[in-house]
Order: C-alpha cells, then structure tokens, then sequence
C-alpha cells in the first residue's frame, strides 16, 4: 500500500472548450500512463462516441497515474474527471469531495466563464486547494489576453499571479511544471487505514461482464476482496468480488486504503443501485457518520418518449431499459397518452441530458421515437389541501380543483462582456426573470443574477442567450425551490378532439399569445389531408385560438411512365419514409416534428 | 398475356418538357432498324425466357415512332415474326407526332397491321404547343386524327397535357370540347411534370417560367375528368380515359403486373419478376449489338414484400385492387385488415367501388393517388411485418448493373478505374451468353 504522503487526488475545473480533456491527456502521456501510440483517439478520457462528437463530458472517470517526481519518489496521482454541464453539477460536486485539490483551468483567449466560476465555488466549499493554469498559450492571440485573464484569476481566486501555471495541453508547454505544482501544493490525503470503512460513491458504469462497477474514494478503513460492504442510503448489502484502480484500463489490487480511489465489483445488477454521494462503509462494522452531501439525483425536465410505430413498444421498452444500465440518472415510467398511445414519461437532469438520451435511442438502440415538448415538474395544491405532483402537463387537475400551482425557480448566473447587458436583460425579463444581482468582473466583464422559472429556461433559453450575446455569455444555474405562478394549461385540439401530448402549463400573461402561435406553427407543420383539419388552443373550455388546414385536392403524378416502374416505385418508397415519421391521431396524421412545435416558436 | 414494348429513340425536334430518351439524329434510323432486328434475333438463345409467351399487345413507343417509313416498320415486324408468336388478337400501337404522318402514311400503317394510333396532340391552342416545341398546329393535330379514321383505324388515342404555365380553365376547356368533337376512342390526359434535365427545368430554375398552382391543376385534372365522362369516357386510369371497349390492354398490361418485353434503347421490361431496362444511349444500343450482345443495363429481381407494393400502387393508379388475388398471391386479407383505411376513404369521397372483391378509386381519388397510395403502403408494411416477420423485409434490393460501362461510362475516368473482371455484379441467369 502507498504511503498517504505519496497520493494526490485531484480534478479538473474548466468551461466546455477550454481544453480539460486535451489536459488530461498530456497527463496520462506525460506520466506514463498510456504510451503516445494508445492516443488513437485524440480524448481519451470522452470514450463515448456521442461525448466526443459533442466535445463535452458527460460521465465521470477516475484514472491512477504513477509518477515518478524530480525527487525520485514515485507519487500517485488521481485525476476525477468532471462532466462539464450544468445539467450535472450534483455530480460535479460528488467528484470534487472525492479530492483534495482542483485544477482551475482556463482559455487563454476566452477567460473565466460562468461555469468556470460555479464549478469553482463548489470546490472552494469544498475546502479544496486550487491550482489555476491559463491553457491553449499557443494561441496566435493568446499574448495579450494572458495579462487579462491572470487578473481575472488573481480577482475570483485571491492567489498571486505567479501561482498561476502557464499551460499549452496541445503542445506540452508547462505541463511538467504543472506535476510539480500538483505534488506540492495538493495535500495528500488524510484518513486512518484501521477506522471502519467510509467510502464515497462518485461514480458508477455498467460492465455487461461484471455488473455495476462502482467507483470511490476511500475516507477511512480500508476496502477488501471478500468484505460484505452496504450502502448507506440504500442499505443494500453486497459481498465484494472484485478490487482495484482504473489506469487505461481496471487493475485489480485486491484491497484499496484510506486515501486511494478506485473501483470496486460486488454482482450489482443495476446502476441504479449505486447512488452517486452514497457511502459504502461494512455491513458488521459501520462507520459512525456517513460521508455529508449526499442527494438523491432529482430529474428536473420531463417528456414523453414514444415508439413511432405502436407496435414497436416492447423494443422501446428493451432499449429504455438497456440504455438505463448505464445512466443511473434517467428515469422513466410507463405511461398511455389518448394521442400517442403507450410509452413512456422520462425524466433528466437537464435538456442536454434529455438531447443526449435521446440522440441515444435513435442512433446507438435504432429506435424511431416521437418526443413530446419537455417539461418541469409542479406542484400543485388542490382545494382539498393535498399537494400533489405533476410532471405530465396533460395529468394537471381540473382548473376547479385546483387551489395553486408552484414551479419550479432557478438561479441563474451570466457571464457576459458588458456590451451584451442590455440584450440579456431583455431576454430573462421576457422569461418572466428577476434580476438579483450584478457584479463586475473586469471593466469589460460582468456576473449577472437572475432568478428564473425553470420552465422558461427548457425552451432554447440557452440557445437565445447564445445568440443574442453573439456567443460570448456563459450560463449556469442551481435549483431554488418551488415558488406559486399564475400558469393555466392550454390544450390543442385537432378537429375538436384534445391531443392530450401537445398540452403545456403556460403563464396566465402568455396564454393568448402562446395559443395563436402555436395553432399558426401546427398549421404550417401538418400537412394536408384527406379532410379538413381544425387545430384550436383552449383554456378549459374556452377556446382561444383557432386555424384550418384546408383538404389535399391533388397528389398524383399524372404522367406517362411507359414500363418504367421501378421508377415509380422509388418516388412511392420516398413518401411512403414520409409518411412512416407521422403518427396517426383519430383521423390526422401529424408529423412527429409538430410535438416539438413549441420548440420552434419564436418568442 | 404479354406485351412487346419498342422504344423508338428519334426525334426531329425533342420537346422542351419530354424527359424520354430520343436524339434528334434521323440520320441514324436505318442503322438502328437493323440492329432493332439482330436485338430481336438474339433473343432466342440469350434470353429464351422472354420469347417463350405469345405477345398480344404491340407498342411502338418514343421518341417518335411514326418517323420509321412503313417499309422499316415491316421490316421490323417480319424480324419480331420469326422469333415471336403473336395471338390473334393482337393491339398494335403506334405513336405517331401529328407533324409527321399524312394520310398515305397512315393509310400504310393500317396496311402492315398497326390497328392502333396514339397522337401526341398535348393540346389545341397554338401558343401552348409553341411553348412546349411541338413542331405542329393544333389544326395539324385535328387533320391528323381526321386521316387516321379515314385511313381505317377505329382505335384512336390522342394525349393531352395540362397544368402547362399560361394555360388557364378557359383554353383547357376548350382543347378539351374540341377534342370530343374528334370522337378519338381514347384519350391520356397527362399533366405538365418539372423534370430536371430539361429545357423546361432550366427555365424554371432560371426563374422565367413557373409551375401553376395545385389550386389550377387539380381544378383543371377535375375539368377533364368530369367533361369526358359525361361523354360515356371510363377514367380507368390516373391519366387514362376510354370509350367502353377500347381501354389500352397494353397499358393495363403495366398496372395489371403482367409482363412485357422491352426492345430499344431504354426500354424497360418485366420477365419472369425480374425488372429490367436496356442502355440509355444509342451509340451503346449500337455498338453493344454490333457485338452480338444484348443491351441490358441492368435489372432487378422483386422480392416478395416489392411485389406486393407495386400490386398495391399500381392497382390504386388504375382499375382497382382485387382482394382476392392479394389473398392468394400474398396471404393478406387486407379488405378485412385495411378496413378503417378503405372507410376513411370512402369518407372523403373517394372510392367508385367497393365490395369484397375489389376497390377503385374514382377521379377524386386518383387526384390523390400517391398520397392513398404511400399511406396504402405503409399499412401493408406494418401487416407483411406482423404476418411474416421483420426479417422477410429486405430493404431496396441492391439493382444488379450488367452493362457497368453504359450505365456509368458517362462518369470521366471511370473506365480507368474499373477492373473489367468484376464480374460478382452480374447475374448467371439473364442473359444468357449475352456477357461473356
């Protein structure tokens, strides 16, 4: 077993972009870890295909790193990568108390950007040491925006400006130092070896061979082959097959000891079962507290997800749940819609989470899917006083029952050069935001607060908030609780029948407005048919907006073919893949794209 | 039955619209005559299957058929004699442009057995057939068919087009009054298609000319298609009408999935549930049958599930679907499993039949016939699915390419870049001996 004083555990802090992974790799090549021949893909730490097409994490990793120091002692490092999205800032916080330090990294031509600084807050609470670097140096602009950028630092962090490490990951620059500096200014880890075992979950995957493989970081006592071990907040109990760290790939060790990170085997069968921020300690000798900052991972945005084709349910189901193995963060229950018939409701962390499942229904699992217009759970207190929850616009009460409704609120934080101030306080005032605060970072730089509903933050707030800052403000958020609003549900009808998978909760103030839009985008998105279509918008029983897609009169090639059939019969397969992507609602057929209408409303 | 389809290659002017295959090289007929006759004389030996029916309907398609002298056409005829046998009753169709026939002309064509005329009149008012290069009148036209019953022909076809820009309700109207007034037993009214490629096309991408509104269009299918059935003509067919007893038994022939033979460059034909077309270029037609080798370019062989789709689509474009043969060729009851469908449809309006037996569509539903027929389809999918599995659905059969170089020789460097020995592409059974 390594000595305590040997250990470094560490993370790495930075916005999308601002070159975490390419760091990380420089660190895996630079110690050894893998060899410049294994670099095939250029991020090793992003192995999922989707994540790298992204450019962005989604799930945790850990990996040892035996380094040999100038001093001739041989330390090891853990490097805990972080997702890097504000949809998983619990599990950001769950790595980071697996440390006891941080690489705060930053653009050189970029500087610091509102994740940056929340990620940077959560490791501050955590009582973590943090190492600034200034990244990508090589950059032809890079030079006159290190002085900047340092400021910016010396400003958000109070270190000194020669504390902070000057890095090309690229090129190599600097990151020799940065090892150095990781090893003398990371403390190592505390812990007693012989104290019973206190362990923190921060992470888990699902191996089709072994199981759940759980990922921790050992507080105290130490973890053994063969030990019963059980989950604090579960209180499940397992026996525990197999031991060892994660380098490229899993070495089993056979024990891990206070201080260490590493994963363990114990015929887990889902990944549900390991709750991130849940603690292992033994089942015959528990420890007395468990490891704080545990919280059950809550879905914030919900939809519905169905099959294309109702006959393709069971597959869906199959898929949901293979799919599920590996995201311990999604949930999803059976439900029937009278529109869309069986599928299911859905829950995720965020709207990039929700893009991200889905994109992995349709490209990893084949499934053709029809999704429903994302929402927030509410709250709602009925006139006899219960509370219940409603994650699925069409299950909301009779307005009659309906004593109040609460949502959910966020607070957000923007970073933005002042230049776009004026445009981004448009826009949260539009989504019904109030500001609660303004600082500056720099002359040109400014954090603004606001507090939002979540609501009006699923549909393209991101997006917006990206154009009209030309790209350049920065976006996180934590939740703040529920809070009441005037929100009615508005309900489409098509030729007078309610399609219950197109009805939302909406302010009051927005109704009318909401309804004619979105009657008048239905209307564009819904082809002709055989009948005339009637799309209304209604209020309970008012209706508040209405349009007519007038009958198909003509869909024929009327032209002399000769023999040439095979032609014809591709122009017919061609609709026909039309055709597939609509779903049959009573008499109308509606494209999939027309759940997804509100998206696609300008506001 | 079986159909013998000819393609005629020539034009003395190709239209502004036709996307046809037809080169404007009169220069060349006889050469393409003679080697009409050695593609028919090869058949016996490398392609027997398609010599083994007897052929009853004839059809001399273009291009423009009537630019061949009745001494080639009987030329023509004593080769596919020697090879063919003909039933009795045979339809033998010629196109003819009315710009090139005079009575004499058509007088010798009766005599060598033609007992069918098909004008391509497109219309009667002067500024449309300049619009579309047609190089006759609307007076022509009338004199045209006038000869031909003169000439003895009592099946008489003449084609129209409309949905032409500038051509209103009015002018459609009337090309259509005076065309009753000829009597023809026959008429195909086919509406104007943008097909890329053409003169038109360009135009149209060039922003001179546009497409009439679907308002127009089908105002104007529907002028048609009420006008001549008030004069005793059966719309039979999404753009075909016919006096009792005279539809064209060669075109039904294509709606029905039965077979027929196809000779001439780009000719497609059906043998045997294989699909197949010849070389698209004349110089190839040629120079492959200089050879000795039959001109196929390639073909496909229908699996099942194709089958069963083009039954469907075919029969909704023409007199209908009979459920009975679906039942035994496939095994779907789909009068039972499609009856929701076939009830919406009748809703709209849109069925002139329906009864256990069969299903046809009237006007109005052939003004919607792709649309019937993709939603048509994709039930039909769902059901073959559920009755025989996911794995009996191939998707698009891969096309076997026979002749790589017709097909792709117009690609520069391609003829560098292929190994000629790759031969994995064709087929072993058609035809035979053609590639050696």
């Amino acid at each position: 077993m390594p000595q305590l004083k040997h250990i470094r555990n560490f993370c790495i802090i930075a916005h999308i972009d601002h070159g975490k992974s390419t760091l990380a790799d420089r660190l895996l090549e630079l110690t050894g870890t893998v060899t410049t021949r294994e670099m095939v893909t250029d991020q090793i730490l992003d192995d999922n295909p989707l994540e790298q097409e992204r450019g962005i994490t989604i799930k945790l990793h850990a990996v040892q790193m035996p380094y040999t120091a100038p001093d001739g002692q041989t330390y090891i490092l853990n490097l805990i990568d972080t997702p890097g999205h504000v949809d998983f800032s619990y599990e950001v916080s769950r790595s980071l108390a697996a440390c006891e330090g941080a690489l705060l990294v930053v653009d050189a031509t970029q500087g610091v950007e509102a994740q940056t600084i929340s990620n940077l807050y959560l490791a501050v609470d955590a009582g973590l040491e943090i190492i600034p670097v200034i990244n990508k140096i090589d950059l032809p602009n890079a030079a006159d925006m290190i002085p900047v950028v340092q400021q910016q630092l010396v400003d958000l962090i109070g270190c000194r400006p020669e504390e902070i490490l000057l890095v090309s990951a690229k090129h190599g620059t600097g990151v020799e130092q940065l090892l150095q500096a990781i090893i003398e200014r990371i403390p190592p880890p505390t812990g007693d070896p012989d104290a019973p075992l206190r362990a923190l979950i921060f992470d888990s995957m699902f191996d089709p061979y072994r199981g759940v493989v759980v990922y921790v970081r050992v507080f105290d006592g130490t973890l053994r082959e063969g030990d019963r071990v059980m989950f604090w907040a579960t209180q499940q109990v397992y026996e525990v097959d197999e031991v060892g760290v994660k380098q490229l790939k899993r070495q089993r060790t056979g024990e891990l000891s206070a201080g260490l990170v590493g994963y363990f085997v114990a015929n887990i069968r889902r990944v549900q079962d390991t709750k991130v921020g849940d603690t292992v300690t033994l089942a015959e000798r528990p420890c007395a507290e468990p490891v704080p900052g545990f919280r059950e991972a809550k879905p914030m945005v919900f939809c519905g997800i169905y099959p294309s084709d109702a006959e393709d349910f069971e597959e869906l189901r199959d898929a949901l749940a293979k799919l599920a193995l590996n995201d311990a963060a999604i949930v999803y229950e059976p439900e029937t819609s009278a529109a869309l018939g069986f599928g299911f409701r859905c829950g995720f962390l965020g709207l990039l989470h929700m893009e991200i499942v889905q994109e992995r229904l349709e490209r990893e699992f084949g499934q053709q899917i029809v999704v429903t217009v994302p929402n927030v759970r509410y709250q709602v207190r009925t006139t006899t006083g219960s509370i219940i929850s409603v994650d699925n616009p069409a299950q909301m009460p009779n307005p009659s029952q309906i004593a109040e409704i609460a949502e959910p609120y966020i607070r957000a934080q923007i970073i933005t050069p002042t230049d776009y101030i004026g445009a981004i306080m448009q826009l949260c005032i539009e989504r019904r935001g109030t500001q609660t605060g303004m600082a500056y970072l720099s002359p040109t730089r400014v954090d603004l607060q606001f507090e939002l509903p979540l609501a009006e933050v699923i549909f393209d707030f991101y997006d917006k908030l990206k154009s009209v800052s030309q790209g350049y403000a920065s976006f996180d958020y934590e939740h703040l609780g529920y809070r009441p609003g005037d929100l009615v549900k508005l309900d489409i009808l098509i030729n007078g029948e309610p399609v219950d998978a197109l009805s939302m909760i909406v302010h009051r103030s927005r109704a009318y407005e909401w309804g004619r839009k979105l009657c008048a985008k239905l209307r564009e998105l819904i082809p002709r048919q055989l009948f005339e279509v009637v799309i209304q918008a209604a209020i309970g029983s008012r209706v508040i907006a209405r349009e007519t897609i007038k009958p198909l009169r003509k869909n024929v090639l009327a032209k002399c073919y000769g023999g040439d059939v095979t032609r014809k019969r591709k122009l017919l397969e061609r609709q026909k893949e039309g055709k597939k992507r609509m779903k049959q609602i009573g008499r109308v057929e509606i494209p999939q794209e027309a759940f997804l209408a509100v998206l696609r409303i300008e506001k | 039955m079986r159909g013998l389809y000819i393609h005629i290659p020539f034009c003395q002017h190709k239209c502004s619209y036709c996307d046809f295959y037809a080169v404007e090289r009169l220069e060349m007929v006889e050469l393409f005559v003679e080697a009409l006759c050695r593609e028919v004389a090869l058949l016996p030996e490398n392609f027997p299957e398609a010599v083994q029916e007897p052929i009853g309907t004839l059809y001399f398609g273009g291009g423009t058929p009537s630019l061949l002298a009745p001494h080639q056409l009987e030329r023509i005829l004593a080769a596919l004699q020697r090879v063919f046998r003909f039933e009795s009753k045979l339809e033998w169709t010629l196109e003819c442009n009315p710009g090139t026939v005079d009575r004499q002309r058509l007088q010798a064509y009766r005599a060598v057995g033609v007992n069918r005329i098909s004008f391509g009149v497109q219309s009667l008012a002067d500024d449309e057939l300049r619009f579309l290069e047609r190089l006759h009148s609307a007076e022509d036209a009338c004199q045209a068919v006038e000869w031909a019953f003169q000439a003895g022909f009592d099946n008489v076809n003449v084609d129209l087009m409309f949905a032409l820009p500038g051509q209103t309700l009015l002018s459609w109207q009337r090309t259509l009054e005076r065309v009753r007034a000829l009597a023809p037993q026959h008429i195909s009214a086919y509406s104007l298609i943008w097909e890329p490629g053409t003169p038109l096309y360009r135009r149209w991408q060039q922003g001179q000319i546009a497409p009439v509104s679907e308002e127009l269009e089908s105002a104007q299918y529907e002028l048609a298609a009420s006008l001549l059935e008030q004069d005793g003509y059966v719309h039979y067919e999404v753009s075909n009408f016919a006096q009792p007893g005279y539809v064209c038994r060669h075109n039904l022939l294509y709606w029905h999935g039965e077979q027929y033979v196809a000779l001439g460059p780009a000719a497609h034909g059906y043998v045997n549930g294989r699909r197949y077309w010849n070389v698209r270029n004349l110089r190839r037609y040629l120079e492959l049958l200089r050879q000795g080798k039959l001109p196929i370019a390639g073909s496909e062989q229908l699996s099942a599930y194709q089958r069963l789709e083009e039954v469907l689509f075919l029969g909704l474009r023409s007199d209908g679907l009979r459920f009975e043969s679906i039942r035994r060729e496939f095994g779907l009851e789909l009068e039972r499993e499609a009856q929701e469908l076939f009830q919406r449809w009748d809703e709209a309006g849109l069925l002139r039949l329906w009864t256990p037996e069969r299903l046809w569509l009237n006007s109005r539903g052939y003004a919607l016939c792709d649309e019937l027929a993709a939603e048509l389809v994709v039930f039909a999918e769902r059901l073959w699915k559920r009755r025989y599995g996911t794995d009996s659905m191939p998707g698009v059969l891969p096309l076997r390419v026979l002749d790589e170089e017709a097909v792709l020789g117009a690609l520069p460097g391609y003829a560098q870049a292929v190994d000629s020995s790759s031969s994995c592409t064709r087929m072993p059974s058609l035809p035979r001996g053609g590639h050696k």
